[in-house]
């Protein structure tokens, strides 16, 4: 009898609330089967509600002002309980999702997932690319530890170098004629709510245009289609074929889902293995700093790094730029019917040759040979060299004198310039004297002349002498 | 005209009227700070200008307190450079590149950024790394035996 009654009571509620027709459209309808990796889709919708659920309670107790905004962060971060996981799951979903974000895209690429019909799907990807692109800086400039200020100051000058607009563009960021009370509310309320309410409507937009456009199906991958209505055709057959195609819920769900599934995990390792995102000294404009963009970037530094200074300002403005109209021209320029990686060896190549760049260019930024800092530390002597006393004198006026701002000695010290245990010919006494006091033009060192008794010299050479071959030995 | 068109074109219109007086004004409060400019006083004081030594370069700060703002950005480092007795040159931390706060090394006399491999000799010109232009230079006097530099002689981010 109260079964009876309870079945009633869901029937209407099924009704009143009209979940059948969504129902029946959306969970009961036939897609195309897609692969495996087809749920980087599901993950980065996942990942975003991640986002939006850790940020909301984040924001319980985060104090969006300069003064309160690296508290707030620590006191979260230290003393709220589980305040550190909900960070950390916000951070770490973060970054994934700009791993996923990329992935999603290179797979549209490798696939020819832009194609008729799919040409409005793929420009709303685009606005989404680059809105969470955005956020992902403006995330961690709220931090307002040193990291954050340095990361919101490359943004400055990089608007800076926009013409025209270039300053008026960076009082509008910075809120005021200097970084102050103005600037930290206005990434607050773009990273808290102007780019997330873009993003619900973007994402609900394009899950839409999925729904009605499908995805790239098994018979589209396998033979070449000219047209939208031929693809409406195949994909349609594909959908309600008993091998090619399959009901969305739960067959689909459950295969995006598990994707989905397993990428949180990755989110909830790294939570639980290394914690929210590090934080340092709390920002300020007058400590020394050496401050590194989060690990997203990482390649995007090391090219700003390689750049010569005369390509600067086009390559910070041309890339953005071209990369948009480039990814928003792609389905416009590629009228190929050819669809699915592998009948795509030029996608292979393009998007093979842009991941083996990010990752080189990431490790190369690791690494970091190109930064030259104070050290007042001497370098260490290296195995198996003794020095002279006169040389022992030398090695602390090579520190004194700032050369090992920049000279390795034995992998020891700065990357910058050339390591004087490898040097590539042996140099004589008066070469380095003359190197020293008159280095080439080309060469980015100082010249010592009149910095350095004859006295002094002599014993930082003594010091070269005896280290220059001991890569050699 | 029919009674279909005129109220399509009311609907468009009204809608497009709303829109515009929402989005306008919302956008042109949101863009103040660029329409205000850099206003406000401009000279700040760096120190009695004695305590810059001739033929150093010292690390000096800015303060920004007389304009209510709250720590920690109340204080902005720079550095000064005393060529000669008479000369003083107030160097901007900033990197030209993208901002990053250069540091000094007095062994080598560069200044060098920690971002992307930036060096600039003491005179703040470009030795090596990706700068496209020298160290921003404020402009500086002397009142009353105290240094002043001019904040907006600089861009706004420096």
């Amino acid at each position: 009898m109260a079964g009876e009654r309870l079945k009633e009571i869901a029937e209407w509620a099924l009704d009143r609330f009209a979940v059948k027709p969504i129902e029946k459209s959306l969970m009961d309808r036939r897609v195309a089967k897609g692969a495996w990796y087809y749920g980087d889709g599901a993950a980065l919708f996942l990942l975003f509600n991640v986002l939006l659920f850790t940020g909301a309670f984040l924001s319980l107790s985060y104090n969006p002002s300069m003064e309160g905004a690296y508290p707030s962060v620590r006191y979260i971060t230290d003393n709220q309980t589980l305040g550190w996981f909900v960070r950390g799951l916000h951070y770490w979903s973060a970054g994934l999702m700009v791993v996923m974000l990329v992935f999603h895209l290179f797979r549209q690429i490798l696939a020819g997932g832009y194609k008729s019909p799919r040409e409005g799907t793929w420009l709303i990807g685009v606005l989404l690319f680059f809105a969470v692109i955005a956020t992902s800086l403006l995330g961690y400039v709220l931090r307002w530890d040193e990291r954050a200020i340095y990361g919101l100051r490359v943004a400055l000058n990089l608007l800076y170098r926009v013409p025209l607009i270039g300053e008026s563009l960076v009082l509008v960021v910075q809120g005021g004629p200097h970084i102050g009370s103005q600037t930290l509310p206005r990434i607050y309320a773009v990273h808290v709510i102007f780019v997330p309410l873009l993003l619900l409507a973007l994402i609900g937009y394009h899950m839409y245009l999925v729904v009605m456009h499908g995805i790239t199906g098994p018979t589209e991958r396998t033979r070449p289609v000219a047209s939208s209505e031929e693809q409406r055709r195949l994909y349609k057959a594909d959908a309600l074929s008993e091998e090619r195609g399959e009901t969305f819920f739960p067959y689909t769900a459950a295969k995006s889902g598990a994707m989905a599934g397993v990428v949180f995990l990755v989110v909830l390792v790294l939570t639980l293995v290394l914690g929210p995102g590090r934080l340092y000294p709390e920002a300020n404009l007058v400590e020394p700093s050496f401050p590194v963009e989060e690990w997203w970037w990482s390649w995007y530094s090391a090219l700003a790094a390689l750049l010569p200074p005369r390509l600067a300002t086009a390559f910070y403005l041309g890339f953005p730029v071209v990369l948009f109209l480039f990814l928003v021209a792609l389905p416009f320029l590629d009228r190929s019917p050819r669809r699915g990686l592998r009948n795509r060896p030029v996608a292979v190549a393009f998007v093979s040759i842009c991941v083996i760049a990010i990752l080189s260019l990431s490790s190369l930024r690791a690494r970091s040979p190109w930064t030259a800092f104070p050290r007042a530390e001497p370098p260490p002597v290296p195995d198996g060299v003794v020095l002279s006393p006169q040389a022992e004198q030398g090695r602390h006026l090579f520190a004194q004198f700032g050369c090992n701002s920049c000279h390795p000695i034995d992998g020891h010290g700065a990357q910058f310039a050339r390591d004087l245990a490898a040097t590539r010919n042996v140099l004589s006494h008066a070469e380095f004297r003359r190197y020293i006091l008159d280095p080439p033009e080309a060469i980015a060192m100082p010249s010592y002349a009149g910095r350095l008794t004859d006295e002094e010299l002599n014993r930082i050479v003594d010091f070269l002498m005896h280290v220059q071959i001991t890569r050699h030995r | 005209m029919e009674r279909r068109t005129l109220l399509t074109t009311l609907v468009h219109g009204g809608s497009a009227l709303v829109g515009a007086v929402i989005g306008l004004s919302a956008l042109i409060t949101g863009i103040y700070p660029a329409l205000r400019g850099r206003r406000g006083e401009r000279w700040r004081p760096l120190g009695r200008l004695e305590q810059f030594l001739v033929g150093r370069t010292q690390a000096a700060v800015i303060e920004h307190a007389d304009e209510g703002e709250p720590r920690p950005l109340s204080r902005q480092g720079v550095y000064v450079w005393r060529p000669t007795a008479e000369e003083v040159v107030v160097f901007s931390r900033s990197c030209t590149d993208l901002g990053c706060p250069v540091i000094w090394d007095a062994g080598s006399r560069c200044f060098f950024c920690p971002c992307h491999g930036g060096i600039f000799a003491r005179d703040g010109k470009r030795m090596a790394g990706p700068p496209d232009r020298e160290l921003y230079r404020y402009a500086s006097r002397v009142r009353e035996g105290v240094l002043e530099v001019d904040v907006y002689s600089v861009p706004p981010m420096a």
